[in-house]
């Protein structure tokens, strides 16, 4: 092994390293912020926390730590290629999923946001009913 | 090469993980309605597929990887199918 790829390894796994502790911190973050919230709506802000921050990220910085660890052999490549087509789906699927079940659970009712200021979908569905 | 210390670091985040699992596991048992607890099991699912991938690297076994993508697509199918049920209350034809 040359010298320029040892440097090459070296930074790839400092910022895989760097990524997952990051994602371990955001998404505790996250599962606090899903504890403590007061409704259902609020707390959609906290889990899509947990869900890139949390979940895409170390993901990426795994694919990257993979990339750079030559212990694992030749399968290294299979384990960064699989990662990163985990965090691809997870950033298309996760906010797509949030936002379907936030939008049934408002239209049916099943969780009713109780801290509550003002209403402006209400108003706006209100009026497209009158027409 | 000191991925020796590199590795040390992975370990060590692992805790932090398994404690946001329990945080999770909390509200998708306590949750007052039946989106917060789907949304508990999204969240957490999400990052259990993060935290396989980490357990393939520190275990050395490559095949963990089929596991996470699988688990990613299961939860979503779970959120649309809770989704359609909420609004139309069926199961989908």
């Amino acid at each position: 092994m040359t010298m320029i790829e040892e440097v090459i390894n070296e930074i790839l796994m400092f910022m895989g390293t760097l990524m997952i502790v990051v994602g371990a911190i955001a998404d505790l973050i996250g599962s606090i912020g899903l504890l403590r919230f007061p409704n259902f709506f609020v707390r959609l802000h906290a889990a899509t926390v947990g869900t890139i921050w949390g979940a895409f990220v170390p993901l990426i910085g795994a694919a990257l730590f993979a990339a750079g660890y030559v212990e694992l052999g030749t399968y290294r490549w299979f384990v960064a290629g699989g990662a990163v087509v985990t965090a691809l789906l997870i950033l298309l699927l996760g906010p797509v999923g949030s936002h379907a079940l936030a939008r049934a659970s408002y239209r049916s009712k099943a969780a009713i946001p109780h801290p509550l200021i003002h209403d402006a979908l209400k108003e706006k569905l209100g009026e497209g009913e009158k027409k | 090469m000191n991925s020796e210390l590199y590795l040390l670091v992975v370990f060590w985040a692992l805790p932090v993980y398994l404690t946001a699992f329990t945080l999770y596991s909390v509200r998708a048992v306590k949750g007052p309605t039946i989106p917060d607890s789907v949304l508990a099991i999204d969240a957490m699912s999400y990052d259990l597929a993060a935290f396989i991938t980490i357990l393939s690297i520190l275990f050395r076994s490559p095949i963990l990887i089929a596991v996470a993508i699988v688990l990613a697509l299961w939860v979503f199918a779970l959120d649309i199918y809770v989704a359609k049920y909420l609004e139309s209350r069926e199961m989908g034809e």
